[in-house]
Protein backbone atom coordinates (compact mmCIF):
# COMPACT_ATOMS: atom_id res chain seq x y z
CA UNK A 1 0.00 0.00 0.00
CA UNK A 2 0.80 3.42 -0.63
CA UNK A 3 2.64 5.93 1.69
CA UNK A 4 0.95 7.17 4.73
CA UNK A 5 -2.75 8.21 4.59
CA UNK A 6 -3.41 11.72 5.61
CA UNK A 7 -5.96 11.32 8.76
CA UNK A 8 -9.14 12.98 7.94
CA UNK A 9 -10.99 15.45 10.29
CA UNK A 10 -14.05 14.06 11.59
CA UNK A 11 -16.14 15.71 14.16
CA UNK A 12 -14.23 14.51 16.90
CA UNK A 13 -10.81 15.84 15.95
CA UNK A 14 -11.35 19.61 16.59
CA UNK A 15 -11.23 21.50 12.92
CA UNK A 16 -9.94 24.21 13.22
CA UNK A 17 -6.57 23.72 14.65
CA UNK A 18 -4.43 22.80 11.22
CA UNK A 19 -3.40 26.79 11.80
CA UNK A 20 -1.44 26.01 14.97
CA UNK A 21 1.90 26.93 15.07
CA UNK A 22 2.70 24.05 17.44
CA UNK A 23 3.77 20.61 15.59
CA UNK A 24 0.48 18.71 15.85
CA UNK A 25 -0.29 15.51 17.85
CA UNK A 26 -1.01 12.35 16.81
CA UNK A 27 -3.05 9.28 18.06
CA UNK A 28 -1.47 5.93 16.25
CA UNK A 29 -2.64 2.57 16.28
CA UNK A 30 -0.35 -0.38 16.47
CA UNK A 31 -0.85 -3.64 15.31
CA UNK A 32 -1.46 -6.46 17.56
CA UNK A 33 -2.02 -10.40 17.36
CA UNK A 34 -5.38 -10.75 19.02
CA UNK A 35 -7.91 -7.61 17.75
CA UNK A 36 -9.62 -9.18 14.48
CA UNK A 37 -9.26 -7.03 10.98
CA UNK A 38 -13.17 -6.03 10.96
CA UNK A 39 -13.16 -5.06 14.37
CA UNK A 40 -10.67 -2.23 14.02
CA UNK A 41 -12.74 -1.42 11.03
CA UNK A 42 -15.67 -1.60 12.87
CA UNK A 43 -14.19 0.64 15.69
CA UNK A 44 -12.57 3.07 13.65
CA UNK A 45 -15.54 3.88 11.76
CA UNK A 46 -17.56 3.64 14.76
CA UNK A 47 -15.20 6.50 16.89
CA UNK A 48 -14.23 8.61 14.04
CA UNK A 49 -16.61 8.56 11.37
CA UNK A 50 -14.61 7.22 8.44
CA UNK A 51 -16.44 5.90 5.79
CA UNK A 52 -15.92 2.09 5.53
CA UNK A 53 -12.63 2.38 2.57
CA UNK A 54 -11.46 4.64 4.52
CA UNK A 55 -11.31 2.63 7.70
CA UNK A 56 -10.46 -0.62 5.95
CA UNK A 57 -7.27 0.82 4.11
CA UNK A 58 -5.99 2.37 7.87
CA UNK A 59 -6.89 -1.08 9.23
CA UNK A 60 -4.64 -2.54 6.61
CA UNK A 61 -1.68 -0.05 7.16
CA UNK A 62 -1.91 -1.13 10.82
CA UNK A 63 -1.55 -4.65 9.96
CA UNK A 64 0.72 -4.69 6.96
CA UNK A 65 2.99 -1.85 8.10
CA UNK A 66 2.82 -1.99 12.01
CA UNK A 67 1.07 1.08 12.66
CA UNK A 68 -1.09 3.79 11.46
CA UNK A 69 -2.04 7.69 12.24
CA UNK A 70 -5.54 7.29 13.02
CA UNK A 71 -6.19 10.90 14.08
CA UNK A 72 -4.24 14.40 14.50
CA UNK A 73 -5.13 17.44 16.46
CA UNK A 74 -4.34 19.16 19.85
CA UNK A 75 -2.98 16.93 22.82
CA UNK A 76 -5.60 16.97 24.52
CA UNK A 77 -7.96 15.76 22.11
CA UNK A 78 -5.35 12.96 21.05
CA UNK A 79 -5.47 11.82 24.59
CA UNK A 80 -9.16 11.62 24.62
CA UNK A 81 -8.77 9.91 20.98
CA UNK A 82 -6.30 7.44 22.56
CA UNK A 83 -8.69 6.60 25.77
CA UNK A 84 -11.67 6.00 23.55
CA UNK A 85 -9.54 3.41 21.06
CA UNK A 86 -8.23 1.91 24.98
CA UNK A 87 -12.07 1.67 25.79
CA UNK A 88 -12.13 -0.80 22.53
CA UNK A 89 -9.16 -2.57 23.59
CA UNK A 90 -7.43 -1.24 20.73
CA UNK A 91 -3.36 -1.09 21.03
CA UNK A 92 -3.34 2.79 20.99
CA UNK A 93 -0.91 6.08 22.08
CA UNK A 94 -0.24 9.09 20.95
CA UNK A 95 2.22 11.53 20.20
CA UNK A 96 3.89 14.38 18.26
CA UNK A 97 3.92 14.24 15.24
CA UNK A 98 7.33 13.13 13.39
CA UNK B 1 -23.18 -21.68 20.10
CA UNK B 2 -25.70 -20.11 17.01
CA UNK B 3 -23.45 -17.28 16.05
CA UNK B 4 -25.18 -14.09 16.57
CA UNK B 5 -26.95 -12.74 13.68
CA UNK B 6 -29.50 -9.76 13.12
CA UNK B 7 -33.20 -10.17 14.11
CA UNK B 8 -35.33 -6.97 13.62
CA UNK B 9 -33.88 -4.58 15.65
CA UNK B 10 -31.87 -7.32 17.80
CA UNK B 11 -28.64 -9.20 17.64
CA UNK B 12 -29.13 -12.51 18.56
CA UNK B 13 -27.16 -15.32 19.38
CA UNK B 14 -27.90 -18.96 21.35
CA UNK B 15 -25.23 -20.20 23.99
CA UNK B 16 -25.42 -23.57 25.72
CA UNK B 17 -24.87 -24.00 28.85
CA UNK B 18 -21.74 -25.17 29.12
CA UNK B 19 -20.36 -22.03 27.11
CA UNK B 20 -22.58 -19.64 29.26
CA UNK B 21 -20.94 -21.03 32.47
CA UNK B 22 -17.13 -20.12 31.09
CA UNK B 23 -18.39 -17.04 30.21
CA UNK B 24 -19.75 -16.33 33.45
CA UNK B 25 -16.19 -17.58 34.91
CA UNK B 26 -14.19 -15.45 32.39
CA UNK B 27 -16.07 -12.48 33.35
CA UNK B 28 -15.45 -13.18 37.02
CA UNK B 29 -11.91 -13.33 36.58
CA UNK B 30 -12.13 -9.80 34.42
CA UNK B 31 -13.89 -7.82 37.14
CA UNK B 32 -11.24 -9.10 39.77
CA UNK B 33 -8.83 -7.97 37.47
CA UNK B 34 -10.29 -4.63 36.93
CA UNK B 35 -11.32 -4.36 40.60
CA UNK B 36 -7.79 -4.80 41.53
CA UNK B 37 -5.62 -2.36 43.51
CA UNK B 38 -3.75 -0.49 40.39
CA UNK B 39 -0.93 -0.64 42.62
CA UNK B 40 -1.22 -4.59 43.44
CA UNK B 41 -1.73 -5.07 39.67
CA UNK B 42 1.95 -3.29 38.22
CA UNK B 43 3.41 -5.52 35.81
CA UNK B 44 0.63 -7.69 35.10
CA UNK B 45 0.92 -7.90 31.58
CA UNK B 46 -2.65 -8.83 31.10
CA UNK B 47 -3.65 -5.41 32.91
CA UNK B 48 -0.68 -3.84 31.31
CA UNK B 49 -2.55 -4.71 27.77
CA UNK B 50 -6.46 -3.81 28.75
CA UNK B 51 -4.90 -0.55 29.76
CA UNK B 52 -2.01 0.22 27.96
CA UNK B 53 0.53 3.31 27.98
CA UNK B 54 -0.33 6.24 26.13
CA UNK B 55 2.81 7.06 25.34
CA UNK B 56 5.07 4.43 23.70
CA UNK B 57 8.24 5.67 24.82
CA UNK B 58 7.96 8.67 27.24
CA UNK B 59 7.38 7.71 30.84
CA UNK B 60 5.92 10.98 32.08
CA UNK B 61 3.54 11.59 29.43
CA UNK B 62 2.36 7.82 29.82
CA UNK B 63 2.10 8.96 33.99
CA UNK B 64 -0.05 11.79 33.04
CA UNK B 65 -2.48 9.79 30.51
CA UNK B 66 -2.92 7.14 33.38
CA UNK B 67 -3.48 9.74 36.17
CA UNK B 68 -6.36 11.23 33.61
CA UNK B 69 -7.65 8.27 32.51
CA UNK B 70 -7.10 5.38 34.14
CA UNK B 71 -10.56 5.18 36.65
CA UNK B 72 -12.73 5.87 34.16
CA UNK B 73 -10.96 3.51 31.72
CA UNK B 74 -11.44 1.17 34.66
CA UNK B 75 -15.15 1.81 34.92
CA UNK B 76 -16.10 1.93 32.05
CA UNK B 77 -15.16 -1.98 31.61
CA UNK B 78 -16.73 -2.41 34.66
CA UNK B 79 -20.05 -1.55 33.11
CA UNK B 80 -19.83 -3.33 29.95
CA UNK B 81 -18.72 -6.31 32.01
CA UNK B 82 -21.77 -6.01 33.87
CA UNK B 83 -24.21 -5.66 31.09
CA UNK B 84 -22.99 -8.68 29.48
CA UNK B 85 -23.70 -10.39 33.24
CA UNK B 86 -26.70 -8.75 32.74
CA UNK B 87 -27.82 -10.38 29.34
CA UNK B 88 -26.25 -13.65 29.92
CA UNK B 89 -28.69 -16.41 30.04
CA UNK B 90 -26.91 -18.03 33.48
CA UNK B 91 -27.90 -21.59 32.74
CA UNK B 92 -27.08 -21.29 28.52
CA UNK B 93 -30.13 -19.85 25.94
CA UNK B 94 -30.55 -17.19 23.77
CA UNK B 95 -29.02 -13.96 24.34
CA UNK B 96 -30.76 -10.83 22.63
CA UNK B 97 -29.04 -7.34 22.41
CA UNK B 98 -29.86 -4.31 21.75
CA UNK B 99 -27.13 -1.81 20.08
CA UNK B 100 -25.97 -0.56 22.75
CA UNK B 101 -25.79 -3.83 24.60
CA UNK B 102 -24.17 -5.17 22.05
CA UNK B 103 -21.42 -2.89 21.63
CA UNK B 104 -20.56 -3.68 25.69
CA UNK B 105 -20.44 -7.52 24.25
CA UNK B 106 -17.65 -6.66 21.84
CA UNK B 107 -15.66 -4.64 24.43
CA UNK B 108 -15.66 -6.91 26.94
CA UNK B 109 -15.44 -10.29 24.32
CA UNK B 110 -12.55 -8.05 22.94
CA UNK B 111 -10.77 -7.80 26.54
CA UNK B 112 -11.51 -11.55 27.44
CA UNK B 113 -9.75 -12.28 24.03
CA UNK B 114 -6.70 -10.11 25.31
CA UNK B 115 -6.63 -11.53 28.53
CA UNK B 116 -6.15 -15.18 27.54
CA UNK B 117 -4.20 -14.38 24.19
CA UNK B 118 -2.05 -12.81 26.74
CA UNK B 119 -1.65 -14.89 29.21
CA UNK B 120 -1.25 -17.73 26.07
CA UNK B 121 1.00 -15.75 24.31
CA UNK B 122 -0.63 -15.69 21.10
CA UNK B 123 0.68 -15.07 18.20
CA UNK B 124 -0.03 -13.53 14.55
CA UNK B 125 0.92 -17.59 13.84
CA UNK B 126 -0.97 -18.95 16.66
CA UNK B 127 -3.20 -21.64 15.21
CA UNK B 128 -6.22 -23.59 17.21
CA UNK B 129 -5.07 -26.09 19.51
CA UNK B 130 -5.29 -29.76 17.99
CA UNK B 131 -5.76 -31.19 20.99
CA UNK B 132 -8.56 -29.10 23.15
CA UNK B 133 -8.51 -31.87 25.79
CA UNK B 134 -5.56 -30.92 26.67
CA UNK B 135 -4.78 -28.09 29.08
CA UNK B 136 -3.31 -25.37 26.98
CA UNK B 137 -5.43 -26.56 24.00
CA UNK B 138 -8.41 -26.49 26.12
CA UNK B 139 -7.59 -22.83 26.82
CA UNK B 140 -7.23 -22.07 23.12
CA UNK B 141 -9.96 -23.42 22.31
CA UNK B 142 -12.08 -21.19 24.38
CA UNK B 143 -9.98 -18.18 22.89
CA UNK B 144 -10.75 -19.36 19.43
CA UNK B 145 -14.82 -19.67 20.69
CA UNK B 146 -14.55 -16.12 21.76
CA UNK B 147 -13.04 -14.92 18.81
CA UNK B 148 -16.29 -16.51 16.52
CA UNK B 149 -18.64 -15.14 18.84
CA UNK B 150 -16.78 -11.77 19.15
CA UNK B 151 -16.84 -12.06 15.01
CA UNK B 152 -20.17 -13.04 14.35
CA UNK B 153 -21.32 -10.07 16.48
CA UNK B 154 -19.23 -7.45 14.56
CA UNK B 155 -20.62 -9.26 10.97
CA UNK B 156 -24.31 -8.89 12.29
CA UNK B 157 -23.57 -5.12 13.74
CA UNK B 158 -21.94 -4.30 10.19
CA UNK B 159 -24.42 -6.07 8.25
CA UNK B 160 -26.80 -4.03 9.97
CA UNK B 161 -25.20 -0.59 9.29
CA UNK B 162 -23.91 -0.36 13.10
CA UNK B 163 -20.89 0.82 11.91
CA UNK B 164 -22.07 3.93 10.30
CA UNK B 165 -24.25 5.67 13.07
Amino acid sequence: MAGPLAPERTPDTTPGEDHSLDRPWVTVVWDDPVNLMTYVTFVLQELFGYDEQTATELMLQVHHEGKAIVSSGPRERMEHDTSRLHAYGLWASYQRDA
Amino acid sequence: MRPFRRRGDELVARLVDAEASIVGLLLDQLEQLLAADPDDSGGDPVVERLLPPGHASDPEIAADYRDLTEAALRSGKADDLAIVRATLPPEGGEVRLDDDQARAWLRTTNDLRLALGTRLGVTADTEPPEDPTEEEGSQLAVYYWLTAVQGSLVDALVAGGGGRR
